[in-house]
């Protein structure tokens, strides 16, 4: 896992933040212009644009203008790569099985079938 | 040798899975089926080596959005048991070679059960300090929540 480490450190620096964080969570959910991101934070605007622009250099998120609407989506990339580095392991360890259990279950049935 | 389960930092998956054994292990130690199941869709896995004995490799590499082939995980097996057991360790590579990020050690055990295998997945890390260093910068909270929302993406 060599491969992540490198870019690990300025992941975790860009999360260690609360309004980044939630800028995130809500990208989660959906791409969304930096307008509305903004909102729910009592904050200027330059200072909102900072935490957007740390996420953009991180490569977490992805910026893009559109006439006067900048518009922010998550890179989902970069949240892979280091996917096997945290404490989500669980999470991914039992993805990983249901998985397993999907593929083998159904390969029997459909080897069943073809009895 | 029983493993020393510590909950701190290893984690344990057992789920009865209905079918049999020897098709589960075959999920395992069959490289065509292993790509089917080891990474989540959409992207794609690429099983580059799988050496199923102990100092054999175990190398995947993963797609993503039809991209070039990346590194996933170098792995190497530590112990084999036909049809009941796999051990094997992110701290080494193929022939034993050290690795040079490790942190993981993984056993995963196939018995069968009346209604088809019974399953045991025993994941074991090397320390805290990841887990503690997220802690100690308040984020773990933060970081739980985009990992949910990671794999709720990723799996879908």
């Amino acid at each position: 896992m060599d491969y992540y480490s490198h870019q690990l450190d300025s992941i975790f620096l860009a999360l260690a933040d609360p309004t980044r964080r939630a800028v995130i969570g809500r990208l989660g959910t959906g791409p969304a212009s930096i307008s509305d991101l903004a909102k729910p934070f009592d904050m200027a605007l330059p200072s909102f644009m900072k935490h957007i622009r740390l996420l953009e250099e991180t490569g977490l998120i992805e910026t893009r203008k559109q006439g006067r609407v900048r518009t922010c989506t998550l890179e989902k990339k970069h949240f892979a790569m280091v996917e096997g580095w945290l404490s989500a392991q669980r999470t991914i360890w039992e993805a990983r099985t249901a998985r397993l259990e999907a593929f083998v279950t159904a390969t029997q049935s459909k080897e069943e079938e073809s009895q | 040798m029983k493993p020393n389960v510590n909950p701190d930092l290893d984690l344990t998956i057992s789920r009865i899975i209905k079918a049999p054994s020897s098709a589960v292990w075959s999920a395992w130690t069959d490289p065509a089926k292993f790509e089917k199941w080891w990474i989540p869709a959409p992207a794609l896995c690429r099983v580059a080596t799988m050496e199923v004995k102990p100092g054999g490799a175990l190398v995947t590499e993963m797609s993503e959005d039809g991209g070039p082939f990346q590194h996933h995980l170098s792995a190497c097996y530590l112990d084999i048991q036909e049809g009941r057991r796999i051990v094997f360790t992110n701290a080494l590579l193929g022939g034993w070679r050290p690795a040079p990020t490790p942190f993981m050690t993984a056993i995963i055990t196939f018995a069968d059960h009346p209604e088809g295998t019974d399953y045991n997945a025993l994941v074991m890390h090397k320390d805290k300090e990841t887990r503690g260093k997220h802690e100690e910068l308040g984020f773990y909270d933060g970081w739980g929540t985009v990992a949910a929302q990671l794999a709720k993406l990723v799996e879908k």
